[in-house]
Parts: C-alpha cells; structure tokens; sequence
C-alpha cells in the first residue's frame, strides 16, 4: 500500500533528527578501554577510574578524545593475558557507593574523597594497602636501577608525601593511593584587574579592597560585578578550613593532644576527629570560644563580595561571561579557560590572602594553608578479594586472593612514571604525584601552593555525613541572613555534640589518654589567651 | 469470539499472579518497612532492636520534624489549589470552543509540554529563571528594580515560594486532560436542559460543570496529596532542602537519613508515618469529598 503523501513531511522530519543526532564518525560512545574480550580473561577487574581520565572523553569539550589511561591498560592487559580491566562510569554519590559494597557488587577500584572511606573502614569494605605499599614496586624493580623510587618502597614513589600518607585512616591503617593532586585557586580577570589599577592582594585587609573596588565598578550596560564567585561547598570547606587554621594555628602546641608517630612527621598539628571531639567537651567550638565566632563571622563578611545564590554550580558561566572579577574552584579551571578561544580577557591564579592582626586579634600570621591535595584517591573495594572466605579476617584474605594481587599489580602499574605520565599529563587539570612526572607550566602556581603547610584539619570529613549535611546547611542559612551568628552557633553545637556522641559510641577512643594530655598541655595553654571555658558542671 | 469463564475459581486464577506480585513488591515492602523502623539498621553493620524510639525521636527530638511537615502541608496545599483551578479553566475554555478541530488543536498543545521531563523542568527554573543573572533578576533590573534581585533558591525569605511557583502558569497537560474527558462527559441533556432554564456562563460553571467533574477534582486531589507528601526528587534537585531547613520536606529527611546518613530504620520510620499520613488524608477524602456519582445517586 503506498504511504500516504499526508505523512511525507513527518517521515521528513524524523529522517532529519536522526541525521541531525548522530554521532561524529571519529568518536566512539564506549567508555570502555580493554580490548580483550571478558571470556578471555580470568581476572576481570572493574576499575572506577572517575571523572579526569575516562578514556573516550572530552573533558570540558575541549581537545581530542582521551587515551591515555586507554593505552596504559593496553600495556598491561598485554603483560597480563589473563586479565582484562575495566573502566566504569559511576555515580559519584555515595547512595551508590554504600549500596554496591554493602552487597559485594562495587567496582575493585573506587575513586572517592577517603574520608568517606573512613567512615565505614570497619565494616570491612576497604583492604588496608600499608601492607604493599610498605614493599618494593615490582615493575620498579625489574628495571634494576636500585636509586630509583620504589625499589625499596612503593611508598617512595610519591612527590607529596604529606598528603599521601596523611590519607591514612583514623584506625591508623591507609586504604588509599593517592594517584594525583588538585588544589585550589583565586581565578581573576587579569584585564578588569588593570582596568581598574588592582595587583594582587597579598592580605585579607588588601583583598577586601580589591572586592569593594570592583563591587563599585559599573560594567558599560550598568551593570555590576559579582566580585567573587564561590558556592556553597567552598565555604563549608575550604573556607572553614583555611579561616579556622588561621585563627588556632597559635592554639595548636597546647590543644594538639595525640603525636601519631605514622602521621605527625607528615601532618604537623593536624587535629584529628577524636581530638576535636575532646576539645569541643572541653568548651572549644562553641559560642563561648571567641576564636569559632571569628572563624563564622570572617565568613559572613566575605560574603558580602560573592554572588547570591551560593547553592549555584555553573559559576564558570559568570566568570568568563565577565559577569564575575574572580571565581575560587580548582585547576581543572586552567584547562578549561586556556582552551576557550573566545574567552576576552587574560586570567591569572592567587591564592587566597592570609589573615593580619588588623583582620582578627587571633591571626597567626602563617600564609592560608594548603586545603586540596589527592584529587583522584584510589581504594581496593572487598570485590578484589571475593576469591576468598568472607568468614577469615581481612589479614587472612588479603594473603590468599589472587585477585587482589592482580589489582594491586595494575596500581603499581600505573604508578610507574611512563605510564602516570600518559595518564596524568595528557591534558593540564591535575597535578602528578610521582616523582619523575613532571608538573605541565600551566599547573604550576598550583604547584607552589601544594608546597605550603597542610590544613590543621578538615572538617565536614572529621565526623560522619549527617554533620556536613546539616553545617552546610546551617551555614548557608546563616551567610544569606536567615539567622543570626548565635542561632547559627546554637545549631552548630547541637550538631558537634551528636556527631561527637556518634562517633564516641561507634569508634569508642581512649579519651582518658586525651585527657592526660590535656593535663600535661596545661603550662602552656596558661600562657594563651581567651580560651574557651569549660562548661560549668552541674 | 467471547470466552466464558467456567468457575469462579478460575477468576481467581487469573488474578492470583497479579495479586501475588502486588503483595511481593508492594506490600510486603511496607510491612518490612515498618519492622525496619523498630531496628538500628545500618546496611553492612549490625542491628538492634530500639521498638518505637525512632518515632519518639522523629517527633519529639528531630528539629528538622516540624518545620519540614509544615514546608510539605504548604507546599502540597498551594499545588493542590493549583491543579484544582487553572488546569480546570483552561480545560473548560477548551471545551466550550464552537469546532472539534480547534479543541484537538488546543488540547495537543496543552499535552505537549508533558514528554519534557520534570528534572529539566527544575533546572530550567533552577539555572534559566532564579539564578543571579536569570530572567527574573535580569526583568527587575531592566526595570530599575536592582534592589530586588536576589538569589531566589537561596535567599531563606523566598526559597519555599520559588519552589512552589515552579511550572507556573500551573496548567499542566495531565489535569487539563482529565478534567476536559470530565466535561466531555458531560450529557448534552444536561447542557440543553441548563440553557433553557438561562443557566449560562459563570453561574453554568459553578452550578453545572464543577458539580459534574468533582469525580475528576477528588482524582487530581487524591494524585496530588500523595505526590506532594511523597514526593522531594525536584527539591533535592533545586535546593537539596536549604537554605537551613526551609525547604525541606520529610520525604527528603528521610532519603538522607537512609543513604546519605545509612540510618536506615530512622529513614523507616519517617516513611512510615508518611504513609499514615496519606492513608489517613485519603480516606479522608473518599469520606468527605463528594463525587458526582454521588451528586446524582448513582451509587
């Protein structure tokens, strides 16, 4: 029966979407980076590589489609015949995360932010990686040059070593590699920044004039400029972050209680969570600690410069649509405005100002601390030894799986310099983490910033997610001026004191060795002002 | 060809697959819901048996408790006043064009909005109309009106109204459907019968027509509680609940607490009293809105 002339125009029509939505010949849709197929192989390892080299990509649309990682999984499926791995796209949530290794079914690779591994280490869904990191590389080794890194360790291999091992867990175990570096930056607008006479603020005093003068500023349409642009996730951690090390750093030889021999050497002061769990019982964190209202209010204040909506993610709109002077994110951003053609304006990178006395009577005078560090962090899920009894202790497991062996031969692999180089450098967004990689120039002021002391501590990864959840909230409610500084401190101390609760009855720490410390630290603290008071006992 | 079923047992043959998969993946979840709610259950760590704790602490200790029902009673009102009165015009406007080429016309256009999805609705709204230089911060300072712009999501004083006036002009392809298939409906007696008694224009609106499409309201009424108890997916997606707990709902208290916060029996426990509260609102309902079966005796 011949088609009706009527439908012509639609058969026309559907014809042109098809051709309009088809894909360019030269790419490929599949995410996947092994050529072996899955029955050639013994060992199929899933590999949740995330988000910077999944192969096949464009990240930010910008340049040819990724390879790196592709290749170097080429070579090792090459050396390894009976293995294949896969690369997986997964969600970033950790619905997904908790759900998948609850029922055995996560990728052997994760790449999640370790602190949300913490959390969960003792519910044995991580193997504890000291273990080989505490060996020789291998494929370091058959290379016969005894100077080079990783022949005695694994270990040795990392150029930041402060940040690798501060990963460990608070269980004093580490469940993480960290394959590579990000940090954060001030991005600014190089062109309105002489425009209107500005240089680079070097303190917080500077800064905030910097900010008023282009919070004045009128574009040519009249409009003005959002001076700068930051979201909601930035103030809850990097800001807390750098303001709290800012104002305690003064504070820390008589409230850092606990000297990990593993840790100290690379993280100086750090206060982990069973630390700031005793302080705070000791009335640190709280309304009446002068130094905690500081830390809130500094934030309140910078504010007053930054677009309105924080909740926001597209703020890289405003920055390169010049309808924002500065945007604070990470270096990735370096990638994505060198690759914008049509961008306008010349941009350069600062790091956040440090606080003087003139900011705050508790400023250390110390430069803002490094914040970043692992961008992508690699953990060995409980899938990599599902060859093995579940009933035997990880130890037990660990030394039996031939799975897991493979997996961690694949990290050592990629960890090798040729092959970091492949993957990490192939596009200028985050920053190597082996020694013998270089660092690309554009990467560079990051470098420098990775080079400062690190945080004293970071908290929305110190307690559990409900903590983060609701300071986030909190904060964000109090930054838009729905409740006032002691509301806001009200809520926050409801919330420490049952993420401290939590924590005490889940991971129940020696406190009394805390407080012995305490007590030693006392001479010291005698000498320091306007500590908080202890709650009065009832 | 028409088959006669021999025995009542083989109706009950037939239903029984039906009934056993309602019963397996409905409601046996609610039942293991519930149990669930009296455990401290965290997936992959032990449990323990705490009975009704997690109600006494929802309702007595949460502060997110209260505020979020209050955020869900408001939002869930002004969506049900919404669906009850623009869709129902629209839809009666339609119905009363003179020719059925421009009905069809009409309804295609009002039903074709549906296939966009509803995330893209949200982050249309989210990323087009609310953020800091969308439509509505850009329409008041082309008016001279700077000093209102704001950030509409994240500013405590209008998040829960931006979020309640999204998909405005609220005349939503699904309703305008239903209540039109109500007015078709309608006996062309009826209508004869009104017009000769000069019953015409508003007072046939109010009079005739909504009596005869309160099976069709009770509907979208019924839908509409049950979604907005239920439901939080373009909250999570707009504001996540913030700024604060203003625009939370307990349906998105309740997914934190599950995945996010792995407090799964607490999570239970929430979603149990929120099936209460629906089971309770639609009984309600059937009890006390009439519908025009009832109007007219047929039942």
């Amino acid at each position: 029966m011949p088609i009706s002339r009527k439908y012509l125009p639609l058969i026309a029509f559907l014809l042109l979407s098809v051709w309009l939505l088809w894909p360019p010949a030269e790419e490929t849709t599949n995410a996947g980076a092994s050529t072996k197929h899955p029955e050639q192989a013994q060992y199929v390892i899933k590999f949740a590589a995330g988000w910077a080299y999944l192969p096949d990509t464009h990240p930010f649309g910008i340049g040819k489609p990724l390879q790196g990682l592709k290749n170097v999984i080429r070579d090792f499926e090459a050396r390894f015949p009976d293995t294949r791995i896969e690369v997986l796209t997964v969600p970033g949530v950790r619905e997904y995360l908790v759900t998948q290794l609850g029922s055995g079914e996560a990728p052997d690779i994760l790449n999640v932010n370790v602190e949300n591994v913490w959390t969960d280490v003792q519910k044995g869904w991580y193997v504890p990686l000291d273990p080989f990191l505490e060996q020789a590389n291998p494929f370091v080794v058959e290379q016969g040059d005894a100077t080079k890194p990783g022949y005695k360790q694994w270990w040795d291999m990392f150029r930041y070593q402060a940040i690798s091992r501060g990963k460990a867990a608070p269980d004093g175990l580490n469940y993480c590699l960290t394959f590579d570096m990000v940090e954060t930056g001030i991005y600014y607008n190089k062109t309105l920044f002489a425009k209107l006479g500005l240089a680079v603020p070097e303190t917080w005093e500077e800064f905030i004039a910097v900010m008023e003068k282009i919070q004045a500023h009128r574009r040519d349409d009249g409009t003005e400029t959002v001076p700068l642009l930051v979201n909601i996730g930035a103030f809850n951690d990097w800001t807390t972050d750098l303001f709290f090390d800012q104002l305690y750093y003064d504070l820390l030889p008589g409230i850092d209680l606990v000297q990990d021999p593993t840790r100290e050497p690379y993280l100086d002061g750090y206060l982990d969570w069973d630390e700031l769990a005793f302080l705070h019982q000791k009335g640190f964190f709280s309304a009446r600690d002068p130094r905690y209202r500081e830390v809130w209010q500094k934030m309140r204040e910078l504010k007053r410069y930054t677009n309105k909506n924080l909740m926001t993610d597209d703020l890289i709109r405003e920055f390169v649509t010049q309808r924002g002077a500065m945007i604070w994110t990470a270096s990735p951003m370096s990638y994505r405005l060198s690759g914008d053609k049509s961008l306008g304006f010349d941009w350069g990178v600062f790091y956040m100002p440090s606080f003087t006395r003139t900011t705050s009577p508790y400023a250390s005078g110390q430069a803002m601390c490094v914040i970043g560090g692992a961008a992508t962090q690699l953990e060995v899920s409980n899938s990599a030894i599902a060859d093995t009894d579940p009933s035997l202790p990880m130890r037990e497991r660990m030394a039996q799986s031939q799975r897991l062996k493979r997996v961690i031969e694949f990290l050592q692999f990629i960890c090798l310099p040729e092959n970091n180089a492949q993957i990490v450098n192939e596009y200028p967004a985050l920053l190597p983490n082996i020694i013998g990689v270089e660092t690309l120039p554009i990467l560079q002021p990051f470098a420098e910033i990775l080079d400062r002391r690190y945080t004293t501590t970071k908290w929305i990864f110190t307690f559990d997610l409900r903590f983060s959840e609701i300071q986030q909230r909190m904060l964000e409610l109090y930054l838009t001026d729905g409740i006032d500084l002691d509301s806001f401190l009200h809520w926050q101390e409801q919330n420490i004191d049952a993420a401290v609760a939590n924590m005490l009855k889940r991971k129940m720490p020696d406190m009394q060795r805390l407080e012995e410390r305490w007590q030693a630290l006392a001479p010291v603290r005698a000498t320091m002002q306007d500590l908080p008071m202890e709650e009065p006992q009832l | 060809m028409s088959v006669r079923l021999q025995s009542p047992l083989s109706c009950y043959a037939i239903v029984l697959p039906s009934l056993v998969l309602l019963t397996t993946f409905v409601y046996l979840p609610v039942v293991w819901a519930f149990a669930s709610s009296l455990y401290e259950f965290e997936i992959g760590a032990d449990s323990h048996f705490v009975g009704l704790a997690h109600y006494g602490e929802y309702l007595g200790q949460d502060p997110t408790a209260f505020p979020s029902l209050a955020n869900m009673l408001v939002l869930t009102l002004i969506a049900a006043i919404m669906r009850m009165s623009f869709p129902l015009i629209i839809a009666r406007l339609i119905y009363a064009l003179p020719t059925e080429r421009w009905r069809y016309i009409y309804r295609i256009v009002f039903l074709v909005p549906i296939v966009v999805p509803g995330v893209a609705v949200q982050l249309i709204w989210a990323d087009m109309i609310y953020s800091d230089f969308g439509l509505l911060n850009e329409l008041l300072r082309g008016v001279g009106l700077s000093h209102w712009t704001r950030g509409w999501l994240a500013d405590p004083q209008t998040a829960l109204a931006s979020i309640a006036l999204i998909g405005f002009p609220f005349v939503g392809g699904f309703e305008v459907l239903i209540y039109y298939a109500g007015f078709s409906s309608i006996p062309e007696s009826v209508n004869e019968a009104s017009a000769l008694d000069g019953c015409t224009g508003l007072q046939k609106f109010f009079r005739i027509d909504i009596p005869m499409v309160l099976s069709q309201l009770k509907l979208i009424l019924i839908l509409t509680l049950i979604g907005g108890i239920q439901g939080f997916e373009n909250i999570f997606i707009l504001t996540r609940g913030g700024p604060g707990f203003e625009t939370t709902v307990p349906g998105l208290w309740m997914y934190f607490n599950a995945f996010s916060f792995q407090r799964m029996g607490y999570a239970c426990a929430i979603g149990v009293l929120l099936f209460a509260i629906i089971f309770g609102l639609t009984l309600l309902n059937m009890k006390y809105f009439k519908s025009s079966e009832d109007l007219q005796g047929v039942r």
